[in-house]
């Protein structure tokens, strides 16, 4: 009967979306509202669902949605239910304008290319507003949990520095607190029981402890963030209260766990196509939208056959444009082969250089398409000559660029050797090794409709520039069906 | 000296500076060069050359494959040896086979050859689509240890990266000490030498037995293996051609 009414829900909750096409949603902290059981957004491609698996949520004191620091921010600022649990570049770009770029999304610390620059002025937060980019600033060496320097197997020299942050006397390399400043997408707070499952003791990828979780001892997935650099989420949400928020003293256990009660529950996933109406029917594709997404185990290898990625979409191989395009699409990304190469922790883990598989592959775990293992991996968005920037020097460049020159008694990264250039080292800001040099989590692919650009950097506006990144790096030779084929897959999850 | 197309620069002056006189083998085939990637119209064969023969070492699998082909981009150390029979893939089979992919970047290795009516990869337990089986992550169930018992990881040639099958060693010794109570728990470990065709020998470099003793120390003991004490061997163990491969390794002695 409840998920009957929650169908019933869905169904109304879409209808007047479709009359109200558009709706744009910002939560600011402390606005007291309460958020459905299930709610709809629209975007370009159609409508987004949330759902709060729990029950309806009361956001009045509620510390995800209050700011706990100095900034007047809080969690919501940066992962709003309208734009799939992050934020778009977007909607960001509405807020600045909105506010005259008072909103608390834009203070200096990381909403800002960096806070020395002027706060008034829009090309200050040039990244956030073009590309989504928050500032992460990052100690140079990375700290062991003890906050004693670890042990790095390269040095770090900064050879562009567009933001002026890395230059900075009082913020970069050489200020008193030696930091890299790197710019990085917000990821989903949604779906996280996918996110945190699968950790092994022993990380397939470096043959090394997988980090564990500081109360119980655990090993835990290290797929959480663009760097694997927290290991749960409670952990993440201290340090994004000290950080993102500036808050002067830790957060309260009973904050905490409020913070992961909320994220924990929340689903996330596109729920009807513009053109193409409802996704998650009866008889249609059984992973679609977010009544699966809560429904389904966590932890499945999606890698094979009989029980793929994203489930089956034979129902919609058929006459109507749009579902069977979908249908191909799931296809392609389950099927189409091709030369999987130079791709660090991926090649080089024993799989053979090159790798003939198919999207699958790395994105094998069902319902997100995360790495079921740790999934750090240098699919080439960060470093030259494949990364995502123009690659001769350019005054439109707008990230910082590092020279990685490591020791001759590390090993090299798998194929680019000793000297790497790279926009952001990835996991080597936090491992301190050679080999992670430009190795980034991937990234759930889950509500994507909601929450362009894309890739960690925010380099691919649409997810046409998602694929055709793809179809670049390793030659797949899609045609243009293809591409808008696995588009509209894309855009349906 | 190694004397063979596609050694150049950092890669052959490492290998000069390690190799010595030694005796050729017979049957065994133990060189470095660059692999050669056969695509065919199911999955990749993997190839080498040596000596202007072809050898075919593998084809592309799993993970959860004795197999681990080698790499474009990089030189590979080949010690196999050869089987009678027709040919695979175009190439002279060498089983078993050992392949370590030696680090250093070597742009030349770039060799992917199309496929070709004609040449087909032998069958393989997963092909180059999704699979059809679930990649099994449990082991099967076999007899219950028991007494003293030693567990070995292999490594590539200078790697001290722990691969699938010893990441499922340790995990099983792991299992064992603490289910025993282990009374000591002692790693050990080593670096070797191989004993190429051509008669030159190539060492594993110093330092590597004791870094590749304290990775497996820093995981049993990060898993909770209580009583681990560790050493390992500096001088590298002698190479004999043959079974230059096991002798790359850290044993793990586990006593009740």
């Amino acid at each position: 009967m409840r998920r009957l009414l929650i169908l019933f829900g869905i169904a109304l909750t879409l209808s007047a979306q479709y009359q109200n096409s558009f709706k744009i949603t910002w939560i600011e902290p402390g606005s007291n509202v309460i958020l459905p059981e299930f709610d709809a957004f629209d975007n370009s491609n159609g409508t987004l669902g949330v759902l709060n698996a729990s029950g309806p949520v009361n956001t009045e004191g509620h510390p995800f949605f209050t700011a706990l620091g100095s900034n007047k921010r809080a969690c919501v600022n940066c992962h709003q239910p309208t734009y799939g649990m992050s934020v778009s570049a977007a909607s960001l770009l509405d807020r600045w304008r909105a506010t005259d770029g008072k909103d608390p999304v834009f203070a200096a610390f990381d909403g800002s290319n960096c806070p020395s620059l002027p706060q008034d002025k829009e090309s200050s937060h040039s990244l956030l507003l073009k590309r989504g980019l928050y500032r992460i600033p990052l100690p140079w060496p990375p700290r062991k949990a003890d906050g004693s320097p670890k042990k790095v197997e390269f040095t770090i020299e900064v050879v562009r520095d567009p933001t002026g942050c890395n230059t900075s006397r009082e913020y970069g390399l050489q200020s008193a607190q030696p930091t890299v400043s790197v710019y990085r997408r917000p990821r989903p707070a949604a779906n996280l029981k996918y996110v945190l499952s699968g950790g092994q003791p022993i990380v397939l990828k470096t043959g090394l402890l997988a980090d564990v979780d500081p109360e119980t001892g655990k090993p835990v997935s290290m797929n959480l963030m663009t760097d694997a650099r927290e290991a749960t989420l409670k952990t993440q949400a201290i340090s994004a209260v000290l950080g993102h928020e500036q808050a002067r003293v830790v957060p309260t256990p009973q904050q905490i766990d409020r913070i992961v009660q909320y994220e924990s529950q929340v689903y996330v996933a596109q729920m009807a196509h513009i053109f193409g109406g409802p996704l998650a029917v009866p008889g249609g594709p059984a992973g679609l939208g977010v009544a699966a997404l809560r429904d389904h185990p966590a932890g499945v290898l999606g890698d094979n056959e009989s029980d793929p990625v994203f489930g089956l979409f034979t129902a919609w191989k058929g006459n109507d444009y749009y579902r069977s395009s979908v249908a191909r699409g799931a296809d392609l990304f389950m099927n189409r082969q091709f030369w999987i190469r130079d791709t660090a922790h991926i090649n080089s883990i024993g799989l053979g250089n090159p790798l003939k598989r198919t999207c699958a592959t790395c994105h094998n775990a069902q319902m997100t398409g995360q790495d079921l293992s740790a999934g750090w991996v240098d699919v080439g968005t960060t470093n030259f000559p494949t990364w995502t920037e123009p690659n001769t020097w350019a005054e439109s460049s707008e990230l910082p660029v590092f020279k990685i020159t490591c020791s001759r008694d590390a090993d090299p990264h798998p194929y680019l050797g000793r000297i790497i250039y790279t926009t952001d080292p990835g996991r080597a800001l936090i491992s301190g090794r050679c080999v992670d040099v430009g190795s980034i989590v991937m990234q759930q692919l889950r509500g994507l409709s909601g929450r362009a650009p894309y890739f960690a950097n925010g380099s691919a506006k649409t997810l046409r520039e998602v694929v055709d990144f793809y179809d670049r790096r390793f030659d797949m030779k899609l045609s243009d069906e293809e591409k808008e084929d696995l588009i509209n897959f894309l855009g349906a999850l | 000296m190694i004397r063979r197309a596609g050694c150049a620069g950092l890669v052959c002056g490492f290998l000069a500076a390690v190799l010595a006189p030694g005796q050729p083998l017979a049957g065994q085939r133990n060189f470095v060069s660059c692999p050669i990637v056969r695509d065919t119209k199911t999955v990749p064969c993997f190839l080498a050359e040596y000596e202007g023969e072809l050898y075919f070492l593998g084809i592309q699998q799993d993970i959860t494959s004795d197999f681990h082909p080698p790499q474009l981009k990089h030189q590979v150390l080949v010690e196999g040896r050869v089987v009678e029979g027709p040919r695979i893939c175009g190439g002279i089979p060498l089983r078993p086979v050992s392949i370590s992919v030696l680090k250093e970047v070597n742009l030349a290795c770039n060799t992917l050859l199309p496929a070709e009516p004609g040449i087909e990869a032998p069958p393989a337990s997963r092909g180059a689509g999704p699979s059809s089986r679930r990649l099994e992550t449990v082991s099967a169930p076999r007899e219950p240890l028991s007494g003293r018992q030693e567990f070995t990881v292999l490594y590539s040639f200078n790697d001290d990266y722990l691969e699938y099958a010893g990441n499922r060693t340790v995990t099983e010794a792991t299992a064992y000490a603490k289910r025993i109570g282990a009374s000591s728990v002692k790693v050990s470990g080593y670096r070797a030498t191989t004993l190429l065709s051509s008669g030159d020998r190539l060492v594993e470099k110093a330092g590597l037995a004791e870094k590749r003793a304290q990775n497996i120390a820093t995981i049993l003991r990060g898993l909770g293996v209580a009583g681990v004490t560790l050493d390992w061997k500096s001088e590298p163990e002698p190479g004999d051609g043959q079974t230059d491969p096991s002798r790359r390794r850290v044993t793990v002695v586990v006593t009740p």
